[in-house]
């Protein structure tokens, strides 16, 4: 079969590879349909989380058909159409017991080096490395998805492969952002980073009740998009200083709940960025905190600041001092797919959510490099490649 | 350089080597396993969601037991209390273990390797874990290394403590959700030698993990 494959830093190519087996009793072979780029990737593609092997195939976020279950799969039949959650979970301990799936015992078959990174090992993560696990990923024709009762779900009728395939990750990671926030009614909620997940958050915290969302980015296009598709206000950091514009957007009181869904290689302008951009170049510190740290800063007293964006090590300046004395709650995570796709697939079918406007992309597997490249760069207006086997 | 720079220079650098030294010293006496006459001796514990009785009933249910030693290990009941463990480790160049082990009671099992490269012998016993989070299975394992031989089974995976920590992984997940999760041989775009290089990655952030 075709499949995208990682080659080193910053390359990408499309090669044949053998194609996946059932190899346990819960497994399932899914036949992808669409598989979308994420700006996840962009960290391991960068080589910035160096766990990665020439030969890895990348994509975590997708949907297709099954063409194949283990002795052992119960909820699932050939033919049937899945979106699949990008933690790989088991189903049987007591993280997954108590629907915190992302933190899953038993789907990291090598443990070792989030281990040493992070005290504990998280889930395996589909596509994401050998740090996750080392399983293959959905930029291919073909993927085994283990514990497939646990981790696949069937698609309600009428939803386009292009909507429904954002209920993989970037939904249930925006979804667990606000849900991060405890909103009740009536909150003023920002958000940082103005790509999928970041308007899946918007979407969501709206959803969840808050009565303004204000979502911060440099990028004109994302911003309207945003504007226009979710009806946020829009704060652009390259014109504007956050911290003064978001106190006057609140009557000085700061948003009740701040958002970051950027990630380790986050944006900024001015000195302090430079600063950042040169230490982690010398590979002193691991991850760019910048839109972290203006959370931090803007969040009311009392406030909650969720975190979604990908860190995956050490960073500098970190503002301990505003997050203690402003007695902020700070939440963050991996999203616990499993817990929120069931709810969101409902919501999709009811059309309280349609994400299939960040597919601005669709492109053949064989156009996955340019795909990557479109997204990272943001050129031609792109929110989301998606690709199709 | 003038007298007095050489002695401040030479003085400067004995007072880093000796600080160095003291913290790897330090550093590598934290991380020594404790010496009993002669023996390592480590503790090592997993939690499993498991009350206690379904964790005595994966080990008293031999079907489920055998299915999980397949190509692994064969266990041979001698009597009510003594079964003999034969062990392979394909990844030693089929190095075999021969293992007794007791049941002293209801969650008290003893182990004894009677043929094997590394002399050991070890007790696991279960307790219950704090707000009905399952069961802790704890075990303690005594083995003798000298401490180059110990070096080198740390760098080779092949050190006793690293195995046990990956039996209890195995252990849980075996319990948990009935099979241990690999992905050794998952598609990719790697040459065979690339392959055989990657597991070899593999394997290192395999061996000794925890859950």
């Amino acid at each position: 079969m075709r499949a995208l494959c990682w080659e080193g830093v910053g390359k990408l190519a499309v090669r044949d590879v053998p194609e996946p087996q059932v190899r346990a009793d819960g497994d399932i072979i899914v036949r992808v349909r669409a598989s979308s780029v994420c700006g996840s990737d962009l960290h391991l593609i960068n080589g910035y989380l160096p766990a990665m092997r020439e030969g890895d195939i990348l994509g975590h976020e997708f949907m297709g058909e099954v063409v194949e279950t283990g002795p052992g799969v119960r909820r699932h039949r050939v033919g049937d159409r899945v979106v699949v959650g990008s933690v790989v979970a088991c189903g049987g301990c007591w993280y997954c017991r108590t629907e915190q799936y992302s933190l899953c015992d038993n789907s990291n078959p090598q443990p070792v080096f989030t281990e040493k990174l992070w005290g504990h090992s998280p889930a395996g993560i589909l596509g994401y490395s050998h740090a996750a696990g080392g399983y293959s990923g959905s930029h291919a024709e073909y993927i085994r998805v283990p514990f497939g009762d646990v981790g696949a779900f069937p698609v309600p009728d009428g939803v386009p492969d292009d909507s429904v395939v954002f209920a993989s990750d970037a939904m249930p990671t925006g979804w667990m952002a606000a849900d991060f926030c405890g909103l009740t009614g009536g909150e003023v909620v920002a958000v940082w980073g103005a790509g999928g997940v970041g308007q899946m958050a918007a979407r969501s915290a709206q959803l969840l009740g808050a009565e303004r969302v204000i979502m911060i980015d440099r990028f004109p296009d994302r911003l309207a998009t945003a504007a226009d598709r979710v009806g946020v206000e829009t704060i652009n950091y390259a014109e504007t200083d956050v911290l003064e514009a978001l106190r006057e957007l609140t009557a000085g009181r700061g948003p009740d709940a701040c958002i970051e869904a950027v990630g380790m290689e986050s944006h900024d302008v001015g000195a302090a960025y430079g600063y950042d951009r040169v230490k982690q170049s010398a590979r002193l510190q691991t991850d760019r905190p910048t839109s972290v740290r203006q959370a931090i800063m803007a969040c009311r007293k009392g406030g909650t600041v969720s975190i979604v964006g990908v860190y995956a090590g050490l960073i500098d300046k970190f503002p301990l001092g505003a997050a203690m004395n402003k007695a902020l709650v700070l939440r963050m995570g991996q999203m616990h797919a499993q817990r929120y796709i069931p709810m969101l697939l409902d919501r999709l079918a009811a059309g309280e959510i349609d994400p299939g406007y960040l597919a601005t992309h669709p492109l053949p597997l064989e156009q996955g490099a340019e795909g990557y490249e479109l997204f990272e760069k943001k050129q031609d207006g792109c929110l989301r490649s998606v690709l199709h086997p | 350089m003038t007298n007095g720079t050489r002695w401040a220079l030479l003085g400067v650098t004995a007072a880093t080597a000796v600080g160095v030294g003291r913290t790897v010293a330090r550093r590598r006496h934290r991380h020594q396993p404790e010496r009993q006459n002669g023996w390592y001796v480590v503790r090592r514990g997993v939690t499993v969601d498991r009350p206690r009785d379904a964790v005595i009933g994966f080990w008293t249910d031999r079907e489920r037991l055998d299915q999980a030693l397949v190509g692994w290990a064969v266990l041979e009941q001698l009597d009510d209390q003594r079964w003999r463990c034969v062990a392979r480790d394909p990844s030693d160049g089929g190095t075999e273990w021969r293992a007794e082990i007791t049941v002293d009671g209801p969650g008290t099992l003893r182990w004894r390797v009677e043929d094997g490269p590394v002399p050991q012998e070890g007790r696991v016993e279960l307790a219950d874990a704090p707000q009905g989070r399952g069961t802790e299975i704890r075990a303690e394992l005594r083995y003798r290394s000298g401490p180059l031989r110990r070096a080198f089974g740390l760098v080779t995976s092949h050190e006793p403590d690293l195995a046990l920590r990956d039996t209890l992984r195995r252990v849980k997940a075996l319990i948990e959700c009935g099979q241990v999760i690999d992905t050794r041989r998952d598609p990719s775009g790697r040459s065979p030698a690339q392959e055989k290089a990657t597991d070899k990655v593999r394997e290192k952030l395999m061996t000794g993990g925890r859950a």
